[in-house]
């Protein structure tokens, strides 16, 4: 085969790969859960999904929007807290040592 | 017929290397922008699918207790006053916060372990160590996310000490860590039982947090929701308000999209336009000369088309597929950092990554289509010119 229809051959062969990707991730998406994820959301009740923030506003700063619409909502996540990045005197080190027992970190068993 | 159709493919993919330099152009231009827009486009519906889900299943109506404009803890006689209303099936009163370990903040869940659901089902989601029983309430046995195992290094057996908002310390075991396949929604969580959760948080005995409220199928979940309003001071929040509120704050997110997709379809039509242009002269002769060899106007567009079909499929197919290995397998870096803002995603995070017929679709037809019209049209205007003049203008 000529070099040259190389390009036409991959565009149709990358075209199904992500047609195939697509009809797969569908079919995940469709597919039940498994019960035991369900029942865990269904006890715990969090609307929200586990995201880190380094902003003290939410769990999940995809919410900004929701947090300030429906206010402190169980999962919305508004809380107040300075934000790391001003710092506070829960991350001072001389504080943290000012408190018996208490070192910020774990122990091994 | 087959025939004529198959010479004019094999001649327009000679043009792709004739117009070399349109070619490369085209093809880096698409390439790029399709791969990054196809990635933050897959991270953003797999987190949106993600985050219905978990709506989804939140309970039929959370009830809160509020006073002068603020939220303070729900009296615990009010999980009794919801119980006698009908249409309410079950009442699970709840405690939760927050806990600071180093810079990050972790949801801290009390579970009421004599209501559990299904304990076998629960285990299933630990893949270390064992789920909290009945026996544990009190003694400070915790299950937590990877992402807080991860933080602090530490294993089944082993001791953590969280520092409450009451300036105390307080010692928890490790007695399970959340499976990986759980991690969208447990990363961040520290379950402990409730009589532990209440202490931790201070929570009078006669206090909870707020009320989950379950409906019997058979009543409407809005009269209920309406009877419970009638306790006083009873924040009311069904499901249907977190959905709504959910799709208010994607919304808002998808305009950023909106502009994203706006500019992308500009710079994509620009580039096409403007090699079209830089080979309009060059093109303008082969196409005088393609008609007086007695080719038609249709013919030469069929070129053209084929042309742009394959520079479009290919570049956005490959921009489509490294904008999936981008997400999956390397997670995203930069484009989730942008899109989730002040986010960060741990190691330990599984992203969801969401490649819907839909997005793949509307990818395409942002790519391929402004492609076709941008070489196509030129090519028309050139095809109906008489060849003679277009190859004079051309020599010009």
């Amino acid at each position: 085969m000529k070099k040259l229809y190389l390009l036409p051959l991959a565009a149709l062969i990358l075209t199904i790969f992500v047609l195939a990707f697509a009809a797969y991730s569908e079919q995940e998406w469709k597919a039940e859960r498994p019960p035991e994820d369900i029942t865990f959301r269904e006890t715990l009740g969090l609307p929200s999904i586990a995201m880190g923030t380094n902003y003290g506003a939410t769990r999940n700063p995809l919410l900004e929007v929701y947090c300030t619409s429906l206010y402190d909502m169980p999962g919305g996540y508004c809380y107040i807290y300075s934000a790391s990045f001003l710092g506070t005197p829960l991350k001072d080190p001389v504080f943290r040592a000012a408190i018996p027992g208490f070192n910020l970190t774990a122990q091994k068993s | 017929m087959l025939r004529r159709h198959r010479n004019l493919f094999y001649y327009a993919v000679d043009c792709l290397k004739k117009y070399k330099t349109r070619t490369i152009v085209v093809l880096a231009v698409f390439t790029i922008a399709v791969s990054m827009l196809s990635s933050v486009l897959f991270l953003k519906d797999g987190l949106e699918r993600e985050a219905e889900l978990s709506v989804s299943l939140a309970p039929d109506i959370t009830v809160e207790y509020l006073k002068g404009g603020r939220i303070l803890l729900l009296p615990a006689s009010y999980v009794e006053k919801a119980s006698k209303i009908e249409g309410v099936e079950r009442v699970v009163p709840r405690i939760w916060g927050y806990a600071g370990i180093g810079l990050n903040t972790y949801t801290v869940i009390g579970l009421d372990l004599s209501r559990l659901p299904n304990y076998y089902e629960l285990s299933a989601l630990v893949e270390r160590g064992r789920f909290l029983l009945p026996e544990d309430s009190g003694r400070g046995s915790i299950v937590i996310g990877q992402l807080i195992a991860g933080v602090l290094k530490v294993d089944v057996g082993d001791t953590i000490i969280l520092l409450s908002e009451s300036i105390e310390a307080h010692r928890f075991t490790v007695v399970g860590i959340f499976s990986a396949e759980s991690t969208i929604y447990t990363a961040d969580l520290i379950v402990m039982p409730i009589e532990d959760a209440r202490a931790f948080f201070r929570i009078p005995e006669d206090y909870v947090t707020d009320m989950m409220v379950y409906v019997d199928p058979e009543f409407p979940v809005d009269n209920v929701a309406a009877k419970l309003s009638l306790l006083p001071n009873a924040r009311v929040i069904t499901q249907d308000l977190l959905l709504r509120g959910y799709k208010a704050a994607y919304a808002a997110r998808g305009g950023f999209f909106v502009t994203m997709w706006a500019i992308l379809l500009a710079a994509v039509a620009l580039v096409s336009f403007s090699q079209a242009t830089i080979v309009g002269r060059e093109s303008r002769f082969e196409v005088g000369l393609l008609k007086t060899f007695g080719f038609t106007t249709l013919d030469i567009i069929e070129i053209r088309l084929i042309e742009s079909l394959i520079l479009g499929l290919f570049s956005a197919s490959l921009g489509i597929t490294i904008g999936i290995i981008y997400d999956v397998v390397f997670k995203a870096p930069l484009f989730a950092e942008a899109l989730l803002g002040w986010a960060f995603l741990p190691a330990e995070f599984r992203l969801p990554v969401y490649v819907s017929f839909a997005s793949v679709f509307a990818i395409y037809s942002v790519t391929v289509l402004p492609l076709l019209f941008a070489t196509v049209v030129p090519a028309w205007l050139n095809a109906i010119t008489d060849p003679e003049l277009a190859m004079r203008r051309a020599a010009a």
